[in-house]
């Protein structure tokens, strides 16, 4: 299996009965990762899987060519932030993360100083002496984050890691995301808000009903649905002129004149439809200011794969 | 940099022994022990408050006496329940807790994992239950005055002592390995570690053949003042020290064997516990 991958091949979780995942193939790259899907569709079964917390009943998985079922080998890769708001009795941040870092076998002196750079990276510093119990949501979550981080690891999967957070708090970790990200290491975050994940992601993992119903860049994905026509959005000085020259084109299904916002044209060939509205800017000498896709985000995607009920078509 | 090989993995069972005993000592769960072990301190303490005088003054029967009390009691009741409160929660607690996943994501096989744990939980009760068992042979002395502190600080009494303290390490070895197995297993533990009790009990009225499958059969052959079990009880030939530890010491081995083969498909699914 890919050394530089995390890998899926067709892995399938039952639950006695009850489906988890199934027949699930996915190789993902190096990069910020958005895992997306409702409640219950298997977004936390997968990275369960991925790290070895549950086995897979039926396929393998393998994370940079290394076994979940190898956790001293996984763990040194992989750091993860699980959905559980709950911590061992009694531990202030502190003692957590030692206790963390001492299992990873680092001597007592760099525990110590690892402790403390992730209790600074996540803005913990000044509660790092106080029990988690008496932390809020927003500093439980925080102090999880460290815990995944704290070791340095080549993989980070974030189970819903931004709940909780302030607004402020959440542009923090949205950074930290990033530059890990930016810095080749592999950060797959699951979330159920769709814009977060939009902001963030330079791919994206739809899954539904326990099945994977779209996998890659966002804009890859939304050009695989031939389902839905592609909308463009254009504000340019002379709408109408241009409306009534688009009609002619045989793949517009629908221009609408949105005020305030500018042309909203619907077509089912996005690249016939700029060639051909470049020709039409030439001819007609409209003033074009913007002309940018209006449905290439997560939430539109999503909405057409899911919200509508579609529940296949991989893309 | 970590630690390399060998002393990696001393390190994490290190590790793991010293939070499973601060999980042990200190936690608000280990009251349920402490008052466990309290009641034997505390019936020796009425015990020594109304004796009547006579019985001050004759201090030959307490070395019987604390013999019946730590194998009807101290044993039989004591050390095996406050084993298997010890025990049971070292995996079935965080289970309940929903805080396993955190030594789960740690990189050290499940081997490591169960044995760190096991040696914290026998560390811990270990410390317990020998406290318990010197300061309730101390209160079965100290009544008798003069007396009785000559009878505890003699040879034979010190001797008889490092006997019975002997034993309870024992049992935690053993009973912890059985108990830490069931906690792995079983959703509610207690009810196969009252089965197992029931088992324990009834080992002086078995034959031979089914004794050899009791620890206590093993544990008692240490006691240094035997106790009569009763008329309907068996007798049986006593186990010599060498082929008890041996017993006692395999049985264990091979249930924290077991546990660690168990360990390692253990997934973390709290809503179905």
């Amino acid at each position: 299996m890919s050394n530089d991958r995390i890998v899926f091949r067709d892995v399938s979780k039952f639950y006695g009965e009850v489906l988890g995942v199934n027949k699930v193939n996915l190789e993902v790259a190096s990069g910020l990762t958005g895992l997306v899907g409702p409640n219950g569709s298997g977004k936390s079964t997968l990275m369960h899987l991925m790290t070895g917390l549950l086995r897979p009943s039926r396929g393998e998985v393998s994370v940079l060519g290394v076994s979940p079922d190898s956790p001293e080998e996984l763990f040194r890769l992989v750091g993860y932030c699980t959905q559980y708001d709950n911590f061992p009795n009694g531990s202030t941040g502190l003692s957590f993360l030692r206790f963390a870092l001492a299992l990873h076998g680092f001597s007592k002196n760099e525990a110590d100083e690892r402790a403390w750079a992730a209790l600074a990276r996540v803005d913990l510093t000044d509660a790092a002496n106080r029990r988690i119990a008496g932390y809020s949501k927003g500093m439980r979550q925080r102090i999880k984050l460290a815990h995944a981080q704290c070791h340095d690891p080549q993989v980070l999967v974030l189970d819903e890691p931004l709940n909780g957070l302030d607004p402020m708090g959440r542009a923090e970790m949205i950074d930290l995301f990033t530059d890990l990200a930016k810095e080749g290491r592999h950060v797959i975050v699951s979330s159920h808000i769709l814009h977060e994940v939009d902001v963030i992601s330079d791919g994206v993992i739809m899954i539904h009903g326990g099945a994977i119903v779209a996998e890659g860049e966002i804009r890859e994905v939304r050009g695989e649905i031939t389902s839905h026509p592609i909308q463009v959005l254009v504000r340019c000085d002379r709408p109408h002129v241009v409306a009534s020259r688009l009609f002619d084109l045989e793949h517009i299904v629908e221009v609408r004149i949105v005020e305030d916002e500018g042309l909203l044209v619907s077509t089912r060939d996005a690249s016939d439809f700029f060639n051909k509205f470049n020709r039409i800017v030439i001819d007609t000498g409209v003033i074009v200011e913007t002309v940018a896709p209006a449905d290439e985000s997560v939430h539109a995607v999503y909405d057409y794969l899911i919200g509508d009920g579609l529940g296949g078509g991989s893309a | 940099m970590t630690a390399p090989g060998t002393l990696l993995r001393r390190r994490q069972v290190f590790t793991l022994a010293k939070h499973e005993v601060l999980r042990s000592l200190f936690s608000r769960r280990s009251l349920a022990v402490y008052l466990l072990v309290g009641m034997p301190l505390a019936l020796m303490l009425l015990r020594a408050f109304f004796m009547p005088g006579s019985m001050r003054a004759d201090a030959s029967h307490a070395t019987t006496e604390f013999a019946e009390v730590f194998h009807f009691f101290l044993l039989r009741f004591v050390v095996f329940f406050a084993n298997a409160m010890i025990f049971v929660r070292l995996f079935r607690g965080e289970i309940l807790e929903k805080s396993l996943h955190y030594t789960l994501l740690a990189p050290l096989p499940r081997t490591v994992l169960v044995l760190g744990k096991y040696l914290g939980g026998v560390s811990s009760a270990s410390l317990i239950l020998v406290t318990t068992t010197i300061l309730t042979y101390i209160l079965v002395y100290i009544p008798h005055g003069s007396a009785g502190l000559r009878l505890l600080l003699s040879g034979s009494g010190i001797a008889n002592l490092a006997s019975y303290l002997l034993i309870a390490v024992l049992a935690c070895f053993a009973y912890g390995a059985l108990f830490m197995l069931a906690g792995l297993f079983f959703k509610n533990p207690m009810v196969p570690a009252i089965l197992f009790l029931g088992w324990e009990t009834l080992t002086p009225f078995l034959p031979t053949f089914l004794k050899v499958l009791s620890f206590v059969h093993y544990l008692v052959s240490f006691a240094p003042v035997p106790v009569s079990l009763g008329a309907f009880a068996l007798l049986a030939r006593p186990v010599s020290w060498w082929i008890a530890l041996l017993a006692l010491f395999t049985s264990s081995a091979l249930l924290v064997f077991v546990a660690s083969r168990v360990a390692r498909n253990l997934e973390v699914t709290y809503s179905a516990d």
